[in-house]
């Protein structure tokens, strides 16, 4: 919101040196953030009065004129100009060289300099209003129209900012901040918290009483959702421009000045945060009924729009049905028209959220019920109308009221609330005096009752209306009024009841960094929705899943049940720079399944998992190769981060899954996950070019963390063991889990360990064959073994594997 | 001859204990020892000896041949063991080699920072689902129906889930506030936990906001604090977070949960305070939020709001990591892109 200083200004005592940069600081410590001091004089830097003295033809160009200005100076100055209504003896506004100008009023303002426009000197420029950003309160008439300023009574060389009195501050206040104060909006609250903080007289605008005779009437038939209705009858008005000070102002904070009668409705909107309206009063017939719409009920909105209405609408009805939609805006019927000349002026007050589910109902926010859904106090329209009127009274001498009703059903009540002072110390953490503590409060208007440790606070109306309601409310009052800054930092004190201890969180933290730091991956993070292509991929359905019902995009409205397909559309992107790559990524999941309510038995949430993925990529390596670093980085993970151990096996394949590399991972019985390579056509549909991709994703809400490290301490061997490479030829088909549970390891025997070294399958081999190189590890627990023993050690190991699987040792 | 050989001899001795390197040594041999060597020479002339010498000198001469032999064979042992492995011109100034790609995504290591410096404070680390209920996303965060705040969070609502009553509409979380009264409920006060999570709103992106965004809210809950404590859990985040003591301003702000609310700023690190375009020059940074909770919200957790208050403060990591790094693109974090991510290790 912007507000002027100078209409501030009329209704608080505000010294003319006060500090702007202080206040502004002020505003946004206590009240409310102002983002922005605006200087709207500097906008006109560079631009003066100028009076033509002559016009002459250009001798180069047929549209542009040579103009002589008096621009103060001694010597007048030639301008070229192509505006169409150059006239000697006009006064217009004249940029000289530094001057910002937006050219014909678009684009990026730039600087005026002097130059040559077609062969002819120009001293700089004679301004259409849109070229120095006065284009709403001065707007032209047609194309290529100079702003004439003969009008205002400033003599050539006059400032443009003088001229036009634009010597004004505006403070743009940030909305959001002032949501839980509907007694700032407008100049007059504000005005009202800068004379509390600054200890300042306000000039306020007083009630008037109307005595006028007339059988007028107001109706209201919903008191709740309409506390009050002002309904002032005038004759001997007319459509014509307000004055130029209230189109300035009006203007200065954003809006545009329309003629008389509209312009006093959004001023006195703007001064005192009421909105107003007024009706054609030869529209309207008979009284007015404020009223809830009848359902399907018709209304044709002042900007075209056409309503069918429902019953939660609030509207304002003559005889002949709805004239305006209460609060939000008016009818096309009753507008103001350039034959107006009488009104009913309504000054009314609306109940907030009846208000505000209107006008999201017809997505048709406007100034007004953007303040009305804020919650605006009752006693407000007394300000509201005695503005009003002042106006009504000055613009039109003739003025006659010839009615009035003013319905006030439902009064407001004043926020009462007791506050205990000795809680108020302590949550303060300060004690502050009860004379103090009062003052504080009585300059915001609070009436204040102590009784020993008992404050009894009654707010001013305007708080009331839901800002101040509890004793909290009051302790913030007190805080700001004493200023946050002024306190200190208190330690706060607290006894410790044992170490944290939480495994299930640690877990995860281990596993990421086990991943990044020894497995070499990098974390990513992706979004939580998935992008069709990829879940089609990926997934190939979406049953199960949940959705978004207003998705960022109309392809991402799934929410991941995985995160692989998010994890492959990385690897898409990340392939245009990269030819070998690995990441991972830990997130929630989530399905359209086992609803549970942990928290509250009314509400039903579905199963939410959190999951760890990775994806390993390469253009070179073979798939062994990944195969054995992703399966490695799972096989190592439970040691190193302190979990219960996995097991592989092959149960059901995963969609994504090639039909042969693929595994799930099992702890315990519980399968917790899978391992494999991204099939062929998975990884085409998804566009990933020429990387081999393998992947695994786990679900980390089944792992279970060790309670504690639990591998215990083996001796060192005491004598010393040997490696000892067996090769042999086995079937094709032969698994390394078979060939292990042959080679059974006895704790007491002399092979210690058998690991795979790697295998073979090529040339050498006959076909159905591969050759495995096994290593084993022979040693004894009592001796040093001879070479004899150990050839016989890998001799019965080979025994058995050519007994058992058939194996044949590999003769070359 | 026999001072021939003696001085031959001895010269050899000094050429060889003093040969610097390899080529010396095969000079040496062949200027004393090869075909034309000057020992070679002497034993070509022994015919010419007179014969009773003859055998004498003979062994002389072979002796002084063999010594010179060995004397080279051990010098170039000598110099081998003491000389480098490589060629003189090895090029020490080439960059190693990096040990392993892999690392942390920038917002996961601050949120680490983050939590071991509250860890070391007492505080526990919570961690809540995406996904929760409007009734915990805004009714008990004390936001009346129908208020004009609901909107300032555009929600994204479940297909199927978003209509009925607040308890049946669910939602990706537009805050992690509602998350802490579910702690609340389920643990004894009084409480200190932090909660890292992200966020979802359906608002329109730029290179400052984004759709999901991280944040991290600390809250502490207990008989009699003051809101002046907020202060302590402000200044540790940012001290862990920028490694100095950053001056910092509560001031007065709005949101329902809280009561007092504050806005939280923090000194521009960038100008030290002196107004810089990065805090559009009034030298401070709005960082966060905070408050005490809002008696509404602690009732809904279950406590008495006038036995139990406490402090909230919740801020965004984004921003954090931004700052710390001087990152221009929200939206880079949720790129997946290893040219960026790869920096921040």
């Amino acid at each position: 919101m912007k507000l002027s200083l100078s209409w501030i200004k009329d209704y608080v005592e505000l010294p003319e040196d006060a500090d702007l940069k202080q206040l502004a600081y002020d505003l946004t410590m206590d009240t409310v953030e102002v983002e922005d001091v605006e200087y709207i004089g500097r906008r006109f830097d560079n631009m003066v009065v100028g009076v033509i003295t002559a016009v002459n033809p250009h001798p180069n160009a047929d549209k542009l004129r040579v103009c002589t200005v008096d621009l103060g100076e001694e010597e007048p100055k030639e301008i070229v100009c192509g505006g169409i209504n150059l006239a000697v003896g006009m006064k217009v506004a004249v940029a000289v060289p530094g001057a910002m100008v937006r050219w014909h009023g678009e684009g990026e303002p730039v600087e005026i300099k002097k130059s040559k426009l077609r062969g002819v000197e120009s001293y700089g420029m004679i301004c259409a209003s849109d070229e120095i950003g006065l284009g709403d309160l001065l707007p032209a008439k047609e194309e290529a129209e100079i702003v004439d300023l003969s009008a205002f009574d400033a003599p050539a060389g006059t400032p443009i900012a003088d001229a036009l009195d634009l010597n004004d501050v505006l403070l743009e206040i940030d909305n959001k901040s002032m949501t839980n104060r509907p007694d700032l909006w407008g100049h007059y609250g504000i005005a009202r918290e800068i004379a509390a903080l600054y200890k300042l007289p306000m000039k306020k605008i007083e009630p008037v009483a109307i005595d006028a005779k007339s059988d007028f009437k107001v109706e209201i038939a919903d008191i709740d959702r309409c506390p009050r209705y002002i309904g002032v009858e005038m004759n001997g008005v007319c459509v014509k421009p307000s004055p130029f000070a209230m189109q300035s102002r009006i203007w200065r904070v954003g809006m545009r000045p329309i003629n008389a009668l509209v312009d006093i409705t959004n001023y006195v909107m703007l001064a005192t945060g009421n909105p107003t309206h007024a009706f054609d009063a030869d529209n309207i017939k008979d009284h007015i009924v404020v009223r809830r719409a009848e359902e399907g009920e018709n209304l044709l909105l002042l900007n075209g729009k056409e309503l069918a209405l429902c019953n939660d609408d609030l509207v304002i009805t003559d005889a002949e049905g709805p004239v305006a939609l209460a609060g939000v805006m008016g009818g096309a019927k009753d507008s103001i028209l350039p034959k107006t000349t009488r009104v009913i002026l309504e000054v009314a007050n609306f109940e907030s959220t009846g208000i505000r589910r209107t006008a999201l109902r017809y997505d048709n926010r406007t100034e007004a019920s953007s303040r009305y859904e804020k919650a605006i106090d009752p006693e407000r329209c007394d300000q509201a109308l005695a503005l009003s009127l002042q106006y009504f009274r000055e613009f039109y001498p003739e003025l006659q009221i010839v009615g009035y009703c003013d319905r006030y059903e439902k009064k407001l009540e004043r926020a009462e609330i007791d506050v205990n002072l000795d809680w108020l110390a302590r949550r303060l953490g300060k004690h502050l005096t009860n004379e103090d503590i009062r003052a504080k409060l009585e300059i915001l208007g609070f009436d204040v009752a102590i009784d020993g440790d008992n404050m009894h606070v009654i707010a001013p109306t305007w708080r009331s209306t839901g800002d101040i309601s509890i004793k909290d409310d009051v302790m913030e009052e007190v805080a700001r009024m004493y200023g946050y800054d002024h306190f200190e930092a208190t330690p706060f004190e607290t006894s410790f009841t044992g170490a944290i201890n939480q495994k299930e969180i640690d877990l995860v933290r281990n596993i990421k960094e086990y991943l990044a730091i020894r497995c070499g991956m990098q974390e990513i993070y992706t979004y939580p929705w998935m992008n069709d292509v990829f879940v089609n991929a990926v997934m190939q359905s979406t049953d199960g899943m949940l959705r978004l019902s207003t998705p960022p995009a109309p392809d991402l409205s799934y929410l991941r049940s995985s995160l692989l397909p998010n994890l492959c559309e990385a690897v898409v992107k990340n392939e245009r720079y990269f030819t070998e790559f690995s990441i991972f990524e830990e997130a929630q999941v989530f399905t359209d399944a086992d609803y549970t309510s942990p928290y509250d038995a009314t509400e039903s949430l579905p199963k939410q998992r959190r999951n760890i993925a990775a994806a390993v990529a390469s253009a070179t390596k073979s798939v062994n190769e990944l195969f054995r670093e992703v399966k490695g980085a799972l096989e190592y993970m439970p040691r190193y981060t302190h979990m219960e151990s996995f097991t592989f096996r092959k149960d059901v394949k995963p969609v994504w899954a090639d039909t042969v590399v693929w595994q799930n991972i099992y702890r315990g019985d519980v399968k917790i996950g899978d391992i494999g390579l991204v099939a062929k056509k998975v990884s085409m549909d998804c566009g990933i070019k020429n990387l081999t991709v393998l992947v695994f994703e786990i679900d980390t809400t089944l792992l279970k963390p060790l309670i504690s490290r639990t591998n215990k301490f083996t001796h060192l061997a005491e004598y010393p063991t040997t490696d000892y490479d067996i090769s042999m030829l086995f079937d094709s088909a032969a698994t390394w889990e078979e060939i292990k549970a042959v080679i059974a390891i006895k704790e007491n025997g002399p092979v210690k360990k058998a690991d795979f070294v790697d295998e073979y399958r090529g040339k050498q081999i006959p076909a159905g064959k591969k050759s495995v190189t096994i290593r084993l590890t022979i040693g004894s627990n009592e001796k040093t073994l001879t070479s004899e023993e150990i050839e016989n050690a890998a001799g019965s190991v080979m025994k058995q594997l050519s007994k058992r699987l058939g194996a044949e040792l590999r003769t070359q | 001859m026999k001072e021939q050989i003696e001085s031959i001899l001895a010269a050899a001795k000094e050429r060889i204990a003093q040969a610097p390197d390899e080529n010396e040594l095969q000079k040496v041999r062949s200027e004393i020892v090869g075909k034309q060597g000057t020992l070679t020479m002497l034993l070509k002339e022994l015919p010419k000896v007179d014969p009773a010498e003859r055998p004498e000198m003979g062994k002389l001469l072979n002796l002084a041949k063999n010594q010179v032999t060995e004397l080279i064979d051990e010098k170039r042992t000598d110099l081998k063991l003491k000389a480098s492995e490589v060629s003189p011109d090895f090029d020490c100034s080439v960059p190693g080699v990096m040990p392993r790609n892999g690392g942390l995504h920038p917002i996961t290591q601050m949120c680490y920072d983050l939590n071991d410096a509250f860890r070391s404070m007492g505080f526990e680390v919570f961690q809540e689902d995406d996904i929760t209920s409007e009734m915990y996303a805004f009714d008990k965060l004390n936001f009346p129906q129908n208020h004009p705040a609901r909107e300032s969070m555009d929600t994204y609502w479940l297909e199927g889930h978003d209509n009925g009553p607040t308890n049946e509409k669910l939602c990706l979380r537009p805050h992690l506030t509602g998350g802490s009264v579910r702690y609340m409920q389920t643990h004894k006060p009084p409480y200190r936990f932090v909660y890292p999570g992200r966020v979802y709103r359906n608002e329109t992106t730029d290179a400052h906001h984004e759709r999901a965004f991280f944040q991290y809210e600390a809250l502490i809950v207990d008989k009699d604090i003051t809101f002046t404590s907020g202060k302590v859990l402000i200044k540790s985040i940012l001290s862990k977070v920028f490694g100095t003591d950053v001056p910092v301003r509560m001031r007065s702000g709005f949101f329902p949960f809280v009561e007092p609310g504050f806005e939280i700023d923090m000194q521009c690190q960038v100008c030290g305070g002196k107004g810089c375009s990065v805090c559009k020059h009034v030298g401070w940074i709005e960082v966060m939020p905070g408050g005490s909770p809002h008696p509404n919200v602690l009732r809904a957790a279950g406590l008495d709001p006038d036995e139990y208050t406490g402090f909230y403060v919740n801020i965004g990591l984004d921003r954090l990591v931004m700052m710390r790094y001087g990152v221009d693109d929200v939206r880079l974090f949720h790129s997946g892109d290893l040219r960026f991510l790869s920096q921040f290790r």
